[in-house]
């Protein structure tokens, strides 16, 4: 297959993801849309998993296997990424897994707008309860416009939470990857952020397919928060290499009040969800550089668009003084 | 030299593009070129341009593929070489001296623009014209005075129009004022005229009419998704525009929504009924964003303006229900009441034809006989 026929790029970074590979793989080379290429990298892996990836390689030629030492998600898409021909770009998460059609009716929808940025739908399946779970915030519908072209100025919430900054629920045309130079960032978590972000205000066109194509993989929410525990300083660089993103566009001017209550939003989130040590010195952090560096300190209450999420910021801020009392 | 390019963008226009093209070319101010921006007209139009244009040395016509009004203004404004550029619609006309004694006063005062008053028209079924004289400002105050937009967000009340004046052709240049190029949207003009604004150092509008602009179909409904929502990409564009540089926003920002709201609002009562709720859900959305983010200000709006504003944004289904719908139920009833009288008629029409005819009057008789054998035989009994 000629490279101007390759339709998606797909790239699934795995790290000893043995237990849920084979179902997201199967889930992947079962596409209905044949015209893709798989490009598998993986991270280091200590598992199984380098093994489960030969042999679909083995069994299907479009499925290539890149090995790197252990660097991150991040690290791995953009090596992934370095090599994919495809005309859009799908990065999926190995623990996921897809309808069978998603990604011929993604490519379908994104190419009838010739989008920039295709959202689709996605739900989550809860493994500890093997259930799925409706979600309704992925893809707020009452926030996008009933015409086209739909870009960020188009939006009537707030910019960063009209769709998520993770890159699996969504396809990317390359050439506007190449053209802006998006990366993704090296970091453990977090990596993402700033490439979806960048794209979203730089997109002239995008596409929503409201059709509920993936399905994400959450354990039981307890289990997560130990996961940060090394890397619980990652959402705090990715806000600010978003915000640096922003300014260089030109567009922070327009954008900062939608930034700021996003990185209140999402600093608020992290602290919630870590646990164990680190959540101590995160919320040191916090109090003491990080509300102020991310321009939410000294800020009036009708600043902000969530009320709750300023008082319970408020409170971060009140309990500090007591503490040094 | 060149004292004015006069750029007229044609589509389709046959029936009045002779009247414009003869009131151009009749200008008392000779120094103009007249560029004639043929945008994939498929009636006669590039045929009557191409007459004038071999009558008239100062007449060049660019024929290009269909492409939008905003496409074709642009590629006129490109090859103007004239110190000012007016521009012109092919159905309207101008006086013969517009040109002239708006070229004075430009460069008298040194404007970047200066506009006037206009009349609009409309034709009535024995072709008798009736004009109408429409005013930029309300305040006599406004006018024959050098004022600058730029610091004058109030001056965003004027009526809104791109023809009415001249514009001084380095001054457009240098801040790369053009228009909107989405293909086959409208309201391409206002992006173009708030940008003269914004950005205009010195300008005056006069209280003389020149312009004659045509409103022969000034109700023409919008019936296709594509166009109702052409005036919110429009304003999309507007806001671009305008936050790029920070001192603009903030100065502009309360008259920005007070042209959008107004903008809305008459496209509202424009587009086909089917479209109205979902127009005014999406208008919602957008006014509680812009209040959320401080850009609407009570001030700036008249009491009843507001009372909509502040209804829309609270419950559009509500507003629908009581301030549009309820509204249009009145037409409805009456287009309705107008139907059934007419049927109504048509029925009655129809039962007279029946009762004329030869059968039923026959008819009639043949029953009517036996009945009247019956009441004999009864009253002899």
């Amino acid at each position: 297959m000629g490279n101007k026929d390759l339709k998606v790029s797909v790239i699934v970074p795995v790290y000893n993801g043995e237990r849920y590979l084979v179902r997201c793989m199967d889930s992947i080379v079962g596409q209905t849309l044949k015209e893709t290429e798989i490009i598998c990298v993986d991270d280091g892996s200590s598992d199984r998993s380098p093994e489960i990836l030969d042999e679909y390689v083995r069994l299907d030629n479009r499925v290539r296997l890149i090995s790197q030492r252990n660097a991150g998600a991040g690290a791995a898409r953009n090596r992934g990424f370095s090599e994919a021909k495809g005309e859009y770009l799908s990065f999926l998460d190995a623990d996921d897994f897809f309808e069978p059609d998603m990604l011929e009716r993604a490519y379908r929808k994104a190419k009838e707008q010739k989008a920039q940025i295709l959202v689709f739908g996605s739900d989550q399946y809860r493994s500890d309860l093997e259930e799925f779970h409706h979600v309704d915030w992925t893809i707020r519908k009452h926030a996008l416009p009933p015409y086209r072209p739909m870009n960020y100025r188009t939006f009537t919430e707030n910019v960063f939470k009209v769709f998520v900054g993770w890159t699996w629920d969504k396809l990317f045309e390359r050439e506007f990857v190449l053209k802006h130079g998006f990366k993704f960032q090296e970091q453990r978590t977090s990596n993402d952020l700033l490439f979806v972000f960048s794209a979203l205000v730089l997109a002239e066109r995008i596409e929503v397919e409201e059709a509920v194509l993936a399905h994400q993989r959450r354990d039981n929410p307890e289990s997560l928060s130990h996961t940060r525990e090394k890397s619980w300083q990652c959402f705090y660089h990715a806000l600010t290499a978003l915000r640096e993103n922003l300014v260089r566009y030109g567009l922070y001017y327009e954008l900062e009040q939608d930034f700021i209550n996003y990185a209140l939003h999402f600093s608020l989130w992290n602290y919630k969800t870590i646990q164990g040590g680190k959540k101590k010195e995160l919320y040191r952090m916090l109090k003491r550089k990080w509300f102020r560096e991310l321009g939410i300190a000294g800020r009036g209450k009708e600043y902000f668009y969530n009320k709750g999420e300023y008082e319970e910021y408020r409170e971060i801020m009140k309990r500090q003084n007591l503490a040094e009392k | 030299m060149i004292k004015v390019s006069i750029v007229i963008p044609v589509y389709n226009v046959q029936e009045y593009l002779t009247e414009c093209m003869e009131s151009v070319i009749g200008q008392t101010l000779k120094e103009i070129e007249i560029i004639c921006v043929n945008d994939g007209s498929t009636d006669g139009s590039p045929e009557i341009l191409e007459r004038f244009a071999a009558r008239d040395k100062r007449i060049v016509v660019l024929h290009r593929e269909n492409g939008g009004y905003g496409c074709a203004v642009n590629e006129g404004m490109k090859r103007a070489a004239g110190e000012y550029v007016g521009i012109v619609e092919p159905d309207d006309y101008v006086p013969p001296d517009m040109y002239q004694d708006l070229y004075r006063t430009a460069k008298e005062y040194e404007l970047d623009f200066v506009k006037a008053d206009f009349y609009r028209f409309t034709t009535g079924a024995d072709g008798e014209r009736e004009f109408v004289y429409n005013h930029l400002s309300q305040k006599p105050v406004d006018y024959n005075r050098v004022f600058t937009p730029a610091r004058c967000p109030d001056a965003l009340r004027f009526v809104m129009n791109t023809w009415s004046g001249i514009y001084r052709r380095e001054f457009l240049e240098e801040h790369n004022i053009r228009h909107h190029e989405t293909p086959g949207a409208s309201f391409q003009d206002n992006g173009f005229w708030i940008q003269t604004f914004i950005y205009g150092g010195r300008a005056m509008i006069i209280d003389r009419p020149y312009y004659r602009n045509r409103r022969d179909n000034p109700a023409s409904s919008v019936n296709s998704r594509e166009k109702v929502y052409c005036i919110n990409i429009e304003y999309d564009y507007i806001r671009g525009i305008l936050t790029k540089n920070p001192d603009i926003w903030e100065r502009f920002k309360y008259m920005y929504w007070f042209k959008k709201y107004h903008n809305y609002m008459g496209t509202l009562w424009r587009i086909g009924e089917e479209y109205r709720r979902e127009y005014v859900v999406r208008f919602s959305e957008e006014l509680r964003r812009g209040m959320a983010l401080g850009e609407i200000k009570r001030d700036v709006f008249s009491d009843l303006a507001w009372s909509h504003i502040q209804g829309m944004a609270e419950d559009p289904e509500r507003y629908y229900v009581c301030r549009v719908y309820a509204k249009g139920a009145d037409e409805r009833l009456f287009e309705r009441i107008n139907e059934l009288e007419l049927k109504n008629q048509k029925l009655k029409d129809e039962l007279a034809k029946v009762r004329g005819s030869k059968s039923f009057r026959l008819g009639r008789l043949l029953l009517y006989l036996p009945g009247k054998f019956k009441k004999l035989i009864r009253g002899k009994m």
